[in-house]
């Protein structure tokens, strides 16, 4: 996956490189801001409240 | 030497395996695999950085807010219209809380014993949204220094984490409630191991002036308890009792915090009860006057 990946990339190693890294921090960025919000209601560690 | 095509992928010298396109295969399936299982683990554990680091800094700039917000109306004249009424300033300084809009600061909450730069704004209402921003107030329950139950949940884990140390409150801690007009001193109540043996016990510590178990109906109500999440008790008038009827003449100033229990779980409820043994009125004279029991940190 990685590899498919690293290989598709265009460009010499040093653009590849930083490409890739952009790549992860946005992956980052859409996990911390949209996915994990979304989910983290729906587990069940951090109710507070009695009904 | 020859080449023989095997779908665009260079041909591994011969000899080594009798089959070299399924080996490949069965290669890149298990590395693949692999891959996926690493990818999950690291997006767990970058889960749990978000839940107990990332949170706790956007909820810190969002209680911040609140808090701002909050002084910013407590500062501001209480009628716009006539700023200057000193002939009746008692009238004028009397809590409003009807009407408070979800998500609304109305009061700042101390526990010295916790660090004495403790400090959290209350918010109305305990959605997801407003538990965000700080500890909540369970709507219908009562506001602070009313007879009745003053309850207040708040996160345990990340989102500010308010209620993170609570379990540690000991009997007699201090819990202080500011208001716009006042300052309400709440004490956590015995201990269900110290009810048996308080006037000989704990009692004689001055901190524990105005704390002793509670009498008949509230026999039951202790400074901690660990529920079901399904139990409304804790948060009722009388705690424990929720369909009890009493006139709120009869009721006792308390105040309740409810959390999560254990921390990284929700399977149970952690339940504080406190009793208010003082309020002051502030002094607009002397507005910076704070309560001593705000010093009591060790």
């Amino acid at each position: 996956m990685y590899g498919w990946i690293w290989r598709h990339l265009p460009g010499p190693t040093a653009v590849r490189a930083v490409t890739a890294l952009l790549l992860v921090a946005g992956v980052v960025a859409l996990l911390m801001f949209v996915v994990f919000p979304w989910l983290e209601p729906k587990l069940p560690f951090n109710q507070v409240t009695t009904e | 030497m020859s080449t023989v095509d095997t779908g665009g992928r260079p041909v591994e010298s011969p000899g080594q395996s009798p089959l070299p396109g399924d080996t490949d295969r069965v290669r890149a399936v298990v590395r693949g695999l692999g891959e996926l299982l690493i990818t999950a683990g690291l997006v767990v554990l970058l889960f749990v950085v978000y839940e107990v680091y990332v949170t706790d800094l956007l909820s810190a700039g969002k209680q911040r807010e609140a808090t701002a917000a909050l002084d910013t109306a407590w500062n501001a004249p209480p009628d716009p219209q006539q700023p200057e009424q000193p002939e009746q300033p008692e009238q004028q300084r009397v809590e409003h809380f009807d009407g408070l809009a979800e998500g609304r600061g109305f009061a700042k909450m101390y526990v010295p014993a916790l660090g004495a730069d403790y400090a959290f704004t209350i918010l109305e209402g305990t959605t997801e949204r407003t538990l965000e921003i700080g500890p909540g107030h369970y709507l219908s329950t009562a506001y602070p220094g009313q007879p009745g139950n003053f309850s207040v949940a708040g996160h345990r884990v990340g989102k500010g984490a308010p209620f993170n140390d609570i379990d540690l409150l000991n009997s007699c801690d201090a819990i202080v409630v500011e208001t716009r007009y006042s300052w309400f001193v709440y004490r956590v109540l015995p201990k269900k191991e110290e009810v048996g043996t308080w006037s000989t016990g704990k009692a004689v510590d001055p901190r524990c002036n105005g704390v002793s178990p509670l009498g008949a109906p509230y026999n039951n109500v202790v400074g901690q308890e660990i529920v079901s999440p399904r139990n409304s008790g804790p948060i009722a008038p009388i705690p424990g009792m929720p369909g009890a009827e009493t006139s709120v003449g009869e009721q006792v100033t308390l105040m309740t915090l409810t959390t999560c229990h254990p921390q990284f779980s929700d399977r149970e409820r952690l339940i504080v009860h406190a009793v208010m043994v003082k309020q002051w009125a502030k002094d607009p004279a002397h507005a910076d006057v704070r309560p001593p029991e705000l010093k009591e940190t060790a």
